[in-house]
Parts: structure tokens; sequence; C-alpha cells
């Protein structure tokens, strides 16, 4: 999960007060915001882009800009340290990803403003024309929504910001560019209308943020810009690409890649245009509100722009609240807090939300990016939040109900004291496991009764265990030096197919147990193997079997009442070689009860 | 009263009264034919009678290896290749190396001892003999004396070569690290002499019994063990270590997690490791296009590929949430469920699959389940994380339950679990709604430590099976708890088993 660092001094500012750094972190722990830790960071500016670097005090200066991507032979130069809280992002909720947005949060939480901030948005002048191509499927990037914003002219703080929060929102609610992604550019570079169409990958050319001067086509992009080869695969199915660009045919940008270097945002800009692309209507308007309304917490105004779709002209943002109801009573069941109506709505007003009675419900009012809210029961979660977790007053359910243990765990505890009574010490394995450990190594193979999966990171987990001799042979091996003999055993699940399941499988509780040692053989684990089954009253028959894993006449399979199977034997010397033991192993495993 | 003394403390005694003069132990061992515990337990009971002093002191023994004669017939490495080193006054290091080659030694040793000897200097590369080195020649150094002396004349101390014209402190730097010729042993030597009392009372006060070290069944029976002196043991040495075999670690905590929910009322519960998509995601409300879905953190699977649904009813409850909220009171994520994805299989990322099982199977209040299985992520083996680790869980679904209820529950859980002090903060989690994690003080790292998530589940979660009231649910992994009590810095020690280590860990911890 990516970590933002918040900087004490921005947030001060932005709060009009000097609240100390504990004051902040435990204030932003009770919003929910998962603080990670506070440090010093270090600030870099990018030679190419000019956006500032960060890196914490203990690590080496950048070569390498995380925006543009501009690499360096030299470090970055650093310019300023700050003092920051660094916060896991919560990918439920992006208005909480920026300095912005957790100083509107605090702001309500601390008490220096309370209710819905207000946002108003004047009508702009500015089109985009949207090409029906993009509604294709082979160019099938069909959203757009923008905005203009006039900002304080932008310095080094202000651009990082927004920089930043850019992309967090790629990952928070982009999915790393696939469903949306954001570009952020200097309207003073830009003459509107604005065209949103697509390119041929080999015959246009324009210069990628990050190279000033350099004119590239966009499959070079691909090929060697570093955000080029980062995000390639999310243009796998495209045969033209998507590409922003004003009425001189100036581009802004080739989403979701890259922008285009002449009409990046500079230290000094100050009216800014800004567009979210994408594949899902939610991804594109949820990106533009938050990071709108974060701006808007830096001092932005906000302008609409007009966008031509094939189907029709649609205006964006659209930053009026959202309504929903709840019920007070309903409230305080669901929280198990005793509240006044009074105190509910103050509660409410911390969490910057409006108001209002109707009848027997609550009105309430929320801000447009909170695209977390689908039922009264998320404000149910604010409302828990404004009242503070810290405040209240636990208390246990009166129901009183009885406690009861499943039958393989009780049986596993007793086969658990028989083993340790008998000397023999547990081990636990991984249920997941490669081919080769879990069936070549025993000169065997799987079956259609074994569990395949399918899309594994690594080979060592390519099936789910179907015996426990694995964990038993490899802990051996890893004890190999060790004074033999050695006792262990293993009370584990197994997984067979069984197509007559609702999932296609049955799991078994089964007991391993081994020795190994130059002594050992047959008849030591049949000993032991007859005692635990005379501790747990099972009785069968032996009857000599031949396993691929197991010595020649040496090994054999009990079969009993009640599905009772177990099986005995001395380990194949050849499958002795394979785990690089030297010892003979005595081993058996015993069925112990059907769990699924 | 006359003092008793068995048979062979009183060879002990006899030697020193014979010898006038203080005894090593060594010495008493020769003198009495005894074995160096016994006699050291003599001294020592002596001592604590006040009939004999005993003084310590160092002294450094040299003690050959055994191919040490071998070396000193051959000549060190050194000592070999010096006489061509001096006839050329120099040479390049490659020249010495392939002398050394020639003559089977290794060039490290040539180098190193003869440096160390002060015979010769190194020079961009060349070796160059010094005065030291010429005029060592024909005269052996101070330890190849001392050698040949330990040979003729067997092991002896360092403080022995002085009278023999060898330089102790020479010796002792040039034989300190060559253990391949011989080691310089420390040894404490314990001389034993016998006090004016102690002499008076062994001449004249003093009876002499039969000793042994067991009583046999003929000796206890006759009443034979009157006449016997059982033999002192020097009772505060170290013994053997033995350990009993034990249960793994981590059972341990698995075991203490399910007697927690056990004593706190809750049934357990089961359910397939490999499920269905329905149950892991689809029932919790985890849209089809989440990125927990991905293959990229799931394991799917081949085999078996597709599951069957619970009943109709359930599946269209399911369906119509994720549309359009259904009766939930929610929007629901308005896109189109699809029903092939709900039927694939994984393998099981949570046990939030096993709980919403149970509360599908029956919803009605008062209930509390848990489970403890385990749980898959689709990552590569590391230090830091395992594809599988196990996860318990439990849910409460009662008229009562709420917020409050929740923490007082998870605050005397994690009491059970052994943390005294427990704090929450409001989190964010799909499912539930709100949510909260816990922080445990760990006394041993001295810092909250976050240990699970928890929450009230939301209705687009429990409507769709029937449930009315609110269910409160809550999970941890018990990995990282088994890292963290047991100070595990590597995950994969807990599945590949050290097997010293497990019976290392006390059982009470």
């Amino acid at each position: 999960m990516p970590v933002v660092s918040v900087s004490v001094k921005r947030l001060n500012e932005l709060l009009n007060k000097q609240y100390k750094m504990h004051v902040l972190v435990d204030a932003l722990e009770q919003l929910g915001c998962d603080v990670e830790d506070t440090a010093e960071l270090g600030l870099f500016q990018c030679p190419a882009c000019q956006t500032p670097n960060d890196k914490l005090e203990h690590e080496e200066p950048p070569k390498r800009c995380d925006f543009c991507g501009h690499e360096s032979e030299e470090p970055f130069v650093k310019y300023a340290t700050d003092k920051v809280i660094r916060i896991d992002l919560l990918a439920d909720r992006p208005d909480l990803f920026d300095t912005g947005g957790l100083s509107r949060a605090l702001k309500g939480y601390l008490e220096l403003e309370k209710g819905l901030s207000e946002f108003t948005v004047k009508e702009g002048k500015i089109e985009v024309n949207v090409d029906p191509v993009l509604s294709q499927k082979e160019t099938f990037r069909p959203y757009i929504a923008c905005a203009v914003i006039t900002m304080p002219p932008l310095d080094q703080t202000s651009l990082r910001e927004i920089m930043r929060l850019q992309e967090n929102l790629h990952w928070g609610i982009g999915r790393d560019r696939k469903l949306s992604s954001i570009g952020v550019y200097d309207m003073g570079t830009l003459t509107p209308p604005i065209k949103y169409t697509t390119v041929d990958p080999i015959k246009f050319k324009f210069c990628p943020l990050g190279m000033p001067g350099v004119q590239m086509t966009p499959q070079k992009i691909l090929e060697e810009h570093p955000k080029g080869v980062a995000y390639a695969h999310l243009m796998d199915d495209y045969k033209r690409y998507p590409i922003l660009m004003d009425a001189n045919d100036l581009v802004l940008a080739m989403p979701p890649i890259i922008n285009s270097d002449e009409t990046k945002c500079k230290i000094n800009s100050s009216q800014l245009f800004v567009d979210v692309t994408g594949i899902t209507q939610d991804a594109v308007i949820n990106s533009l509100n938050t990071l709108v309304s974060a701006l808007i917490e830096l001092g932005g105004e906000v302008e609409t722009v007009k966008m031509n779709f094939p189907e029709g002209p649609k205006t964006t943002p659209d930053l009026s609240p959202k309504k929903i109801n709840i019920k007070f009573e309903a409230a305080k069941r669901w929280l198990g807090l005793d509240f006044s109506r009074e105190e509910f709505i103050g509660y409410l007003h911390k969490m910057r939300l409006n108001v209002e009675p109707k009848k027997d419900v609550y009105e309430v009012s929320y801000p447009a990016f909170r695209s977390d809210i689908r039922h009264e029961v998320d404000l149910f979660e604010d409302l828990a939040i404004g009242y503070g977790f810290k405040n209240i007053q636990t208390k246990l359910v009166p129901s009183l109900t009885i406690g009861e243990a499943r039958k393989e765990e009780e049986l596993s505890q007793i086969v658990r004291e028989i083993m340790t009574g008998l000397g023999f010490t547990e081990i636990m394995s991984l249920h997941l496991q490669s081919v080769e450990r879990h069936f070549t190594k025993y000169q065997m193979e799987p079956g259609k009764e074994h569990v395949i999966i399918k899309n594994p990171k690594t080979i060592e987990q390519k099936v789910a265990r179907c015996h426990l001799m694995t964990g038993i042979m490899e802990t051996f091996y890893k004890n190999h030096r060790k004074t033999v003999p050695q006792r262990i055993f293993e009370v584990g699940n197994i997984i067979l197919i069984n197509p007559e399941m609702e999932t296609g499988t049955n799991e078994y509780r089964h007991l391993a147990f081994a020795i190994i040692g130059p002594e050992t053989g047959y008849a030591e684990g049949r000993m032991v193997l007859d005692s635990v089954m005379r501790e747990l009253n099972y009785k069968g028959d032996y009857k000599p079997v031949s396993h691929p894993a197991f010595c020649q006449g040496r090994c054999a399979e009990v079969t009993g009442d009640a599905g009772l199977w177990a099986r005995a034997g001395e380990i194949h010397p050849q499958v002795l070689n394979n785990f690089g033991l030297t010892y003979p192993v005595s081993y058996c495993e015993l069925r112990l009860v059907k769990v699924i | 009263m006359r003092k008793t003394v068995s048979k062979s403390q009183w060879k002990v005694f006899k030697a020193l009264l014979d010898s006038k003069q203080e005894l090593s132990t060594p010495q008493i061992e020769t003198i009495s034919g005894l074995e160096h515990p016994q006699v050291a337990a003599t001294l020592t009971y002596a001592q604590e009678q006040g009939w004999l002093t005993i003084k310590e002191h160092l002294r450094k023994e040299l003690i050959l290896s055994d191919s040490a004669e071998d070396q000193m017939k051959k000549g060190l490495p050194e000592r070999q290749v010096l006489p061509i080193l001096a006839e050329k006054g120099r040479m390049p290091m490659q020249d010495m190396a392939r002398i050394a080659k020639q003559k089977e030694i290794p060039m490290g040793d040539i180098i190193k001892w003869s440096s160390m000897r002060g015979w010769v200097k190194k020079n961009k590369g060349e070796l160059i003999i010094t005065d030291d080195g010429h005029e060592a020649i024909d005269n052996p150094d101070a330890d190849e004396k001392a050698i040949e002396l330990a040979i003729k004349s067997g092991p002896l101390f360092l403080d022995q070569l002085e009278k023999h014209g060898i330089d102790p402190a020479r010796v002792n730097k040039l034989l300190n690290k060559r253990t391949s010729l011989a080691k310089i042993k420390e040894r404490t030597i314990r001389l034993a002499f016998l006090t004016d009392t102690g002499r008076k009372i062994l001449r004249e006060d003093i009876k002499i019994i039969k000793e042994q070290n067991i009583l046999g069944p003929e000796d206890i029976e006759s009443g034979e063990w009157k006449n016997i002196k059982l033999r002192p043991y020097d009772v505060t040495l170290e013994a053997e270590k033995t350990y009993p075999a034990k249960i793994h670690p981590m059972q341990k905590i698995i075991q203490q997690t399910r007697k927690a929910f056990l004593e706190m009322g809750f049934k357990e519960i089961v359910s397939p490791q490999a499920e269905s998509a329905f149950w892991d995601f689809d029932a919790l409300f985890q849209p089809q296009d989440h990125p927990a879905r991905d293959m990229q953190d799931t394991f799917y699977l081949t085999r078996p590929s597709e599951a069957k649904l619970p009943h109709d009813k359930f599946v269209e409850n399911v369906k119509q949430t994720h549309e359009n909220g259904w009766k939930t009171g929610s929007t629901g994520w308005g896109y189109k469920w699809n029903l092939s994805r709900a039927k694939e299989m994984v393998l099981r990322t949570h046990t939030t699959a096993t709980t919403i099982r149970a509360l599908a199977e029956d919803p009605n209040p008062p209930r509390k389940v848990f489970c403890v299985g385990k749980v898959y992520r689709n990552e590569a083996i590391s230090y830091k994380h395992l594809p599988e680790f196990f996860q318990v869980d439990g849910v409460i679904i009662d008229k009562d339950a709420s917020l409050a209820t929740l923490l007082g529950t998870l605050q005397e859980f994690y009491r059970k679990m052994g943390f005294k002090k427990v704090k929450f903060k409001p989190a964010f989690f799909p499912y539930t709604e709100p949510s909260a994690e816990a922080f445990v003080y760990m006394e041993s790292k001295k810092s909250w430590i976050e240990l699970g998530g928890s929450g009230v589940f939301r209705p687009e979660v429990t409507r769709p099976f029937g449930c009315k009231v609110p269910v409160l649910a809550w999970g941890l992994g018990l990995d990282r708890l088994a890292m963290l009590r047991y100070g595990i810095n590597d995950i994969r020690e807990l599945y590949w088993s050290d097997l010293d280590k497990i019976k290392e860990v006390p059982l009470c911890r």
C-alpha cells in the first residue's frame, strides 16, 4: 500500500493553527488513518520536470524522478527538509489521500469548522470534443471528465502535493491507471477547444514529459520511456492510441501513459486544466471529484468544462452534495451507544456532514467525493468516529451461548497427547507444494483426485497436499546433521477431489509419524501405529501392498470399520536419496476422520 | 565423635599426609589411583571441613596436534622455502607460488607464518628476506624448540620452558593461532595442602568405613546399609539436558486461541479450504472487479475448476444486492453480476468464508461461532511472507450486537490471548461498517502492535442470507502472532522445523 507523507508545517498552515505533532497524529488515528510513523524528509528537485521528490533522511538522494521518470547521473539537489507524518493510504477513502483532504477532515474533528465544505463551481467556457472512435472496441476508453482550476501560483510544495495526489488516485481509484488516469496541465499553454481522439502509434510524434526537445512516436514511448515501459501492458488491446490535443494539435497527453512535456504544470503555473479518462464512468467521476475537491482546500477556484460526447454534451465537475436518510434509533442500536439527538447531529457535523431532520429520519448531505457511502451504516461509522472510539464504553452481549469444539480437533488433541507420550515431536508443514516435492520425488504423479492450482507465482505452490510425507521428509533433511534416531509427527488436513461435493473436494484429518535412524524399520513403525490405534480404539486388518514410495515387501495398508485407513512401511531408498537422507525411515500415515 | 571417611577418601588424605607438601590434583590422582571427579569431590569436602586449603593457579599447557611430529620432520612450510629465498634475497610472489605448488605446501601458510616470524617482508608483489630470516636458517625458532622438547618428553607447560632457554612469550605468540601444529590450553591447577587441624584430625580421629556409589537391594533389605557410606556427589554440577517431546509452538497458539473462544461460549465450525468465489468473495459483498479477486493475489484452481452454488434464493439475493442493493437498503455496486465468476474455485483467502457459510446455514440469534484454519494468498515464499497462514475468525449473531459489544468482546478475547492492554482505532474494511483495528501492548517489544481487524457486517452481507440482526466479526492472522511471541524473524523457521529449536521453546510460552 502506498504511504503518503503529510507535512506537519503544511497541515498547520491549512488549519491556520500551531498543533504539536502528537496532537495531529492522535486526531488522524482517531479519524481512522493508518499512521505508520513520523519522520524527517529531504526534498529534492527533479531537474527535468521541476517536481520535488522526497526521500527519508537516511535514504540515498534520488537520481530518478517519481513523476516524469527522468534519470540523471548526479543525485538531485536537496533544497529543504520537512517533518512529516507518514500514513498508509486507505483504498476506501481517496478523499484522505492528501494534505488538502486531510485538513478538511481535521478541521471538523478538531472542531475548527463544522458541516459540509462549501464548493462553488463557476460555469466555464472550455469545451472538449470527444471522438466517437473511443467507444469502439479497439480503442475503448470512452469516459472523460474535466475541470479548470485557478490556483494560487504553484510553488514547489503545492506542485508536489498535486503530483502526489494524482499518483495516489491512480492507485486508489484507477487501479494503477487501468480504470482511470488523470492529467493536470498548465492552461496557459493550451488553446481551446480540446479534442479527445486517437492517433497512429507509429506515425504520430510528440514530446513526452521529462524529455524536453525529444519527439517520439507513441510506440517508441512504450518501448523506451520509463513510464511507457511501466504501463505498456495497458495498451495491449489498442490498435490506435487515445490522445488529448488542443485546437492547434498541441498534445496534452497520451492517456493513460504520459503527459506531454510542453503542456506540463510548472512552478508559477496558476490556471490548470484537469482531465480524467477511463473505462468506467464511476472511476472517472470519483477521481475528478476527489482531485478537484482537494485542490479547492489548497485555495483553488473551479470552473466547469463541457464535454461533447457523441450522445450529447455533459458538464463536469458536479460537486453538489449527495443525500441519504438515516434513522436515529437504528444508529444508536447499531453502535450500542447512548447519545442525544443534539449530540448525534454534533458528531455528524464534526465529520463534515450536514444534517436535516425529516419526519422520522434525518437527511444527511455528504460531499460528492464520498464514493464509499452506499448505505446508512456507512454514516453510522462516521457517527462512531465523531463520537470517538476512545470514548466508547465497551460491553458484552448478554445472551448465553454454549461453547462446543469440533470433533476432529478434540480427536487431534488426543492424538497429540499419544504421540508426545510416545516421544514424538510435532512438526507443522505447508499445504501447498510443487509437483516435484509432492509427487515426483516419491516416484508418483498427480492424478485426477488431486487439487491443482491454476496461477501460482512460483512452481512451489502447484498442488494442495494429498499426503503428509513431504513435511516429514523435509524436516528430516533439515535436521540431518543432528543425532539420530529422530521421531516426529504431524497432524493436519489433506485434500482430495470428490465431484459430488459442493466445492468438489473432501478433506481428511491425517496423522503422519516417522522415525529415522540406523536401527529403525517396519517393526518399530508398526509397533507405534498399533499403539495409536489401540488408544483410539480403532480396529483394522493389515495387508501387504506395494507403493512406489516404500520398499517392496515392507509396506502395509490397514483397513477397517468406519472408513479406517492407514499405511505403514519403510521408505524406499530412492526416495531417501531424493530427499538427501542417509538413514532408513519408518513411516506411517493414519486417516483420523473425514472433516469435509 | 570420630569423623568417618570412606576408603577412597582415605587414599586422598593419605597421599597428602605422606607427602608433607602441597600436591596438585593430577599428582593426587596418580598416587591414589582414583578418578578425577572423586578426588575433586573429596578435596571440596575436606576444604569445607577446614582440613585443607586449596590454591588455584593458571598454567598454559602446550598440546601438540596429531600431525605435529610429521610436520617437524618435513620441516614447517616457511622453513622449507627459507633457504631458497635466502639464496636469491628477493623473489616475485608468483615464483614463490610455483615453488609452493611443487613442494605441495599451501602458499598462504608460507606467507602468513614467515611474515609473522619476521623472516620476510612483502613489497610490490615481491618477497624480501630480512636479517632475521637469514639468521633463522641455521637456528630453530622458539616454538620449534619447544615442540621438539614436547615430542621428546611429553606434554609440558609454558612456564617450564625458561629453564631450557626458550622464550615462552614468543612460543605463545607463534603457536596461539596455529592449531594445526599445537594448541596452547589454559589449565587451572589446584594445589591442596593440609592444615594443621586437618593433619591432626586425620592422624588421630578418623574411622574408615566401606563406601559405595549405590545401594543394592540386598544392602537395603539386610540393613547392611548402616555400615556403608554413600559417596557424596557434587550436587551443584550441571546435569545433562533432557527435553520432553513437544507439540509445535504454532500449535500452542492455535490451541490457546481455540480455548479462548470455547471458554467464551463459541461453537467451532469448519469449511472447505478449496472454496467457491461465491463464498469467498460474492457473499461478502466484494464486487467482482475488486483487486483482491485478481489472479495476482488469489490462487485459482484448475482442478476442481467449478463449484456448485448453494440454493437459488441465496444466489439470487446476492446477485441483486451486488447489482442494486436488493432489500438491504443499499445502492449496491451498480454493475452486472456474473454467475460464472461466482462459480470459480479458489483457495480461500480468509476464514470469513467459513463464518459467512455458518451464518447462511443458520442466521438466527443468538449464535457465536469461530474457526481456525489455513488461508491462502498468491505470494512467493520469503522470510516475511508465506503463501499460506493460519487465520482465526469469529462472529456473533445477536440482537444486542453493536460496535460497543464488539469492542467489549475483543477486549476479553485479547485478554485471554495474554494481552492485558488493548486499544482500538477506526479502520476501513470492505465488508464491515463500522470497522475497528485492535492494538495490543507487547511487553517484550515495549510497543503497541496492530493485531487483527473487526467490525459489524454490512447489511449487504447478512440480509441476503436472511439474517435480521447485526453480526459482529473479527479475525487475525496467527502466524504473525507466533513470530512476535517467539521472536522469530524468518517465518520459514515455523514450517521447516529445526527440531532442537522446537524442543527449546518452553511449553509455558
